[in-house]
């Protein structure tokens, strides 16, 4: 049961940040904070600052003593103009992002972002948070950009939306701290964790005849393609190179080559996402192994291929596959 | 996670720094001992902190302190008050260091350097603070930014710029505020006494003691005339005035009232205000003698001394006004009589067998008076500022052995000798002279113009002032202390009076301080009212100060906004672009709306493909555009030329 004073505040709090949502909007990419966005409270800190300054006015009066008071003033002053340094260190800050990492479900997505700063001053100290937790502390310097990187723990496969990001500054003082909050629609991916090892993929077939042109075997050699970085070193022609024509890479044309389909209605019984993480368990594995395999869910066939970007291509269709939808289309 | 881990005792070098120079500023009115502590810890902490020792456990600290608050106690009885309360804060930060390990922990050690800082003002607010509090202020500050906000490469110099930079944008809003802040008049609570060490008179006189306050070159006091300053015979400025001889030393009566006795005067009387430099004590200097003074701020005693309700702690001003020519008390109250005639027992026999002889020769008071000073004038006494040491029977080595005396030693041989004639007698001590300021306009005394003289009671002309100093060397009272010595003893501003320059430079300065004490210093309730209507407010009441803190407040936002909005202001884009972006403006309204990574000169074409009639005004903006952009020379004109293109396109 929580204390009654904190689910207040919990509470007020969500109506706030609903109110602000509203008020705000979905944010566009790239972003730039404009200064009526922008919240500044006292921090802590701050609080206590000015009690300080209460103190020292109320011991100058009393002691009617005016250099005391004219530190006090100055005091006062100085923490009025941090006020507008800290609100003037986010305000038209611009927000960019450069890219999403994807992850199984329990780890991180990663969402990798741009802060850039037009202004001829640097913005220090921008502190950047996802769901109340600061995660990054940037030093923006002028007329220059930072990168910065945010982390959210998939909890579900599918797109994991980037929550509620607050970036914020208790620049220069930390009497004060102005904050943003930001509805972006940046999401990653956040792919099925895969099921344990154990069982044997089903489904293999052996492909006879080439028929799928971009999958190669190891056996019948096919004919010379330059080399592109991330061929393999063992395919590299070293003779053709030897006598001066160049990298290229053999290409073999595979007549048995291990291709599998992992299919969605080998594996009956099983509910949907124990299913999902079965095929991914298969995708992996096959992909360590240097295997082509293909796929076929509900409404989706991705024929059998190799590399790294048909394995992402695979997951991302796995992460993604919603039953209820195929099972529409099908009928 | 890839969150930056920031040193949490990043600014503790800057945090110590802030607090020494915080405590720096009471070095001279704390206990050694606090000061030798401070340092020994902050000087453990700073090797702890490089050499990462552990700290001690929480036992021992708790201990420390508690040591320490019984110890602060015991010394001042008390924890309120300015002194006691700075010892307290300065060991409580000692405290502190030695538990300080976070951000947290360096912040309460900056707000004690601020909080010491604040005391410093509290405990001496004179001109000379002020580039310490500035200092001060700039160091703290710096500390705590660097604790919360710096970049990680921030030099400390860097640090410290920008803080004196905030602090300079600070300032005026904090001239407003001291300005308008509208002033209560305290205290709100007591303020324990000061029991402080200042120069100055006390209520006690022992041969020595005024020769060594002439030792310093401190101001006692400035005096503003209203008409002309009276001639430097007549500056005797009357201090306090003493009754009590132990054989030895003259003090203040106590514990006993007098009857009060009436002044008539006559003649031209001499206006002007004296301000007081805080000495911690009751009495107002006065020029002899004073009549009329504030009735709430001042009282004038039996002995026609002008005392304050409370002691003087603060610079204080007041409006006097003093006649030089005056009959003090038409007849003598016998307790009075008594008080002044009294005398030890069984010391300083001569000098009472003296007295006793003059009265035996001669019948009229004025004649024993006149023959006592004929005594110092004619025999070789000599003035000096470093008398022998006297044992004692003080007066009796002094008027018939050592004959070195300086002005205490002359008023008090002299009342001695007539309370032994049976003429009533006392010693008054303030001070004799001062020196004109021409720069600021007034009189100023200081204390090496501190002087003893006596006072005695003549049936027919009341308390007459006799100044045997006069007698033996007349130069001191025409031309001050410098003037009457010779020229081998150690006098203060005798450098002053050597070099011309020096003299300026001195004049200048003192100046300045008193510009600093009366506008600054003594700036109160009445003065702000006082302020505002010389800056045109007709008759300013609250109303006025909240209003005019109001308008400074907006002005100072909106001006602070509009620097800061300058100065993060995004580059000024180029002409070409501006235009380029006024013309797209222009051409939006005709539905063509540049698409995301369409470049300038393809917009320009599709508007032209679009808009068939503004076609030939596209094709030149896009020419004129072109050359300006890309082309090897662009000039004024071609500029101007797209302007007027653009502003004439009519969508």
């Amino acid at each position: 049961m929580q204390h009654p004073i904190r689910r207040l505040r919990s509470l007020l709090d969500a109506r706030v940040q609903a109110w602000i949502k509203r008020r705000q909007g979905i944010d566009p990419d790239p972003l730039l904070l404009h200064r009526r966005r922008i919240y500044i409270l006292p921090t802590r800190l701050g609080f206590a600052y000015a009690a300080m300054l209460f103190g020292m006015v109320l011991g100058g009066m009393n002691y009617n003593n005016n250099l005391g008071l004219g530190l006090a003033f100055l005091l006062v002053s100085l923490g009025l103009v941090t006020m507008h340094h800290c609100h003037g260190t986010l305000s038209g800050l611009g927000l960019r992002l450069l890219a999403t990492e994807s992850a199984f479900v329990g780890e991180p997505v990663q969402f990798r972002l741009l802060l850039e700063n037009r202004a001829q001053v640097p913005r220090p100290r921008i502190e950047l948070s996802a769901d109340d937790v600061v995660q990054e502390v940037v030093d923006v310097p002028r007329d220059g950009s930072a990168p910065a990187r945010l982390q959210v723990v998939a909890p579900r496969r599918g797109r994991i939306p980037l929550p509620r990001l607050v970036v914020a500054t208790r620049h220069p003082l930390g009497l004060f701290r102005a904050w943003a909050v930001v509805h972006p629609e940046y999401s990653a991916i956040a792919w099925p964790r895969p099921a344990p090892r154990g069982l044997p993929p089903h489904g293999v077939e052996t492909d006879t005849g080439g028929a799928q042109d971009r999958a190669q075997g190891d056996e019948d050699f096919a004919g010379l393609k330059p080399y592109q970085p991330g061929d393999s070193l063992r395919r590299i022609a070293w003779k053709a190179y030897a006598r001066g024509q160049g990298l290229h890479t053999k290409q073999y044309a595979g007549t048995d080559v291990v291709s599998h389909v992992f299919d969605w209605d080998a594996l009956p019984g099983l509910d949907t996402e124990p299913r999902l993480a079965q095929l991914c368990r298969w995708v992996l594995d096959a992909h360590e192994h240097g295997e082509a395999f293909g796929l076929r869910l509900p409404g989706i066939v991705i024929e059998p291929n190799i590399g790294t970007a048909h394995r992402q291509r695979c997951l991302t269709a796995l992460a993604l596959f919603e039953p209820g939808r195929t099972h529409d289309s099908a009928h | 996670m890839t969150r930056r881990t920031d040193d949490p005792m990043r600014g503790f070098g800057g945090a110590l720094a802030a607090l020494g120079l915080a405590t720096a500023a009471h070095v001279t009115s704390l206990p050694a001992w606090v000061i030798l502590l401070l340092i020994a810890i902050g000087a453990w902490r700073w090797l702890a902190n490089r050499r990462g020792w552990p700290l001690p456990p929480q036992w021992l600290r708790a201990t420390i302190a508690v040591i320490a608050a019984l110890v602060v106690l015991g010394t001042y009885r008390t924890l309120n008050g300015i002194e006691a309360g700075t010892a307290f804060l300065a060991l409580m930060a000692g405290v502190k260091l030695l538990e300080t390990r976070s951000a947290r922990d360096l912040t309460v050690i900056v707000f004690i350097a601020y909080f010491l800082l604040f005391a410093a003002m509290l405990r001496d607010q004179r001109l000379t603070q002020v580039p310490y509090l500035l200092a001060g202020a700039a160091f703290a500050t710096a500390a705590l930014m660097r604790v919360h906000a710096g970049s990680a490469g921030d030099s400390w110099r860097e640090v410290l710029l920008r803080s004196a930079v905030l602090l300079l944008q600070a300032l005026p809003l904090a001239v407003a505020l001291f300005v308008l802040f509208p002033r209560l008049p305290g205290p709100f609570w007591g303020i324990a006494g000061k029991e402080s060490a200042r120069t100055g008179l006390s209520d006690e006189m022992t041969p020595g003691d005024v020769s060594d306050l002439t030792a310093s070159g401190d101001v006692a006091f400035r005096v503003r005339f209203s008409g002309r300053a009276p001639p430097p015979a007549l500056r005797y400025w009357r201090g306090p005035v003493l009754h009590e001889f132990d054989g030895r030393s003259w003090r203040r009566t106590r514990g006993q009232a007098f009857p009060l006795q009436e002044v008539e005067y006559s003649g031209a009387p001499i206006d002007y205000q004296i301000t007081l430099e805080p000495h911690d004590r009751t009495w107002i200097l006065a020029l002899d003698l004073p009549v009329e003074w504030p009735e709430r701020e001042a009282y004038r005693g039996f002995d026609f001394q002008l005392l304050s309700p409370r002691p003087i702690t603060e610079v204080a001003s007041y409006s006097l006004r003093s006649y030089p020519t005056y009959r003090a008390g038409a007849v003598l109250p016998k307790s009075i009589r008594n008080k002044d005639l009294q005398l030890p027992d069984a010391r300083n026999p001569r000098a009472v067998a003296l007295g006793r002889a003059l009265a035996a020769q001669h019948r009229e008071p004025q004649a024993i008076v006149r023959a006592m000073l004929t005594m110092f004038r004619e025999q070789p006494f000599a003035y000096t500022m470093q008398p022998p040491k006297l044992a004692d029977n003080a007066m009796d080595e002094f008027l018939f052995q050592t004959r070195k005396g300086f002005c205490e030693h002359y008023a008090s041989a002299f009342t001695l000798v007539m309370r032994a004639a049976g003429i009533p007698a006392r010693v008054v001590t303030g001070y004799q002279g001062g020196e004109m300021n021409p720069i600021g306009g007034y009189l100023l005394v200081r204390q090496s113009d501190a002087h003893a003289w006596s006072e005695v009671w003549i049936d027919d002309r009341g308390w007459v002032r006799v100044d045997p100093t006069a007698a033996v060397a007349p130069e001191r009272i025409e031309r001050g202390l410098i003037g009457a010595l010779d020229a081998d003893e150690p006098v203060p501003g005798r450098l002053r009076q050597q070099s011309a320059l020096w003299l300026r430079a001195e004049l200048t300065w003192d100046a300045m301080n008193d510009f600093w004490n009366e506008r600054i210093v003594r700036f109160n309730a009445a003065r702000q009212f006082d302020l505002l209507e010389r800056l045109g407010f007709k008759e300013p009441d609250w109303r006025t100060l909240g209003l005019g803190l109001a308008a400074s407040l907006a002005v100072f936002f909106l001006a602070l906004s509009a620097y800061l909005g300058w100065k993060f202001r995004e580059p000024a884009r180029d002409w070409p672009a501006r235009l380029h972006a006024e013309a797209s403006r222009k051409l939006k309204r005709r539905g063509v709306i540049p698409g995301p990574s369409e470049g300038p000169v393809a917009y320009l074409d599709r508007a032209a493909a679009s808009c068939p009639d503004l076609a030939r005004d596209l094709a030149e903006i896009r020419a004129v555009y072109v050359a300006l952009r890309y082309g090897p020379q662009p000039t004024e004109a071609d500029l101007r030329r797209l302007k007027h293109l653009v502003n004439r396109l009519r969508t």
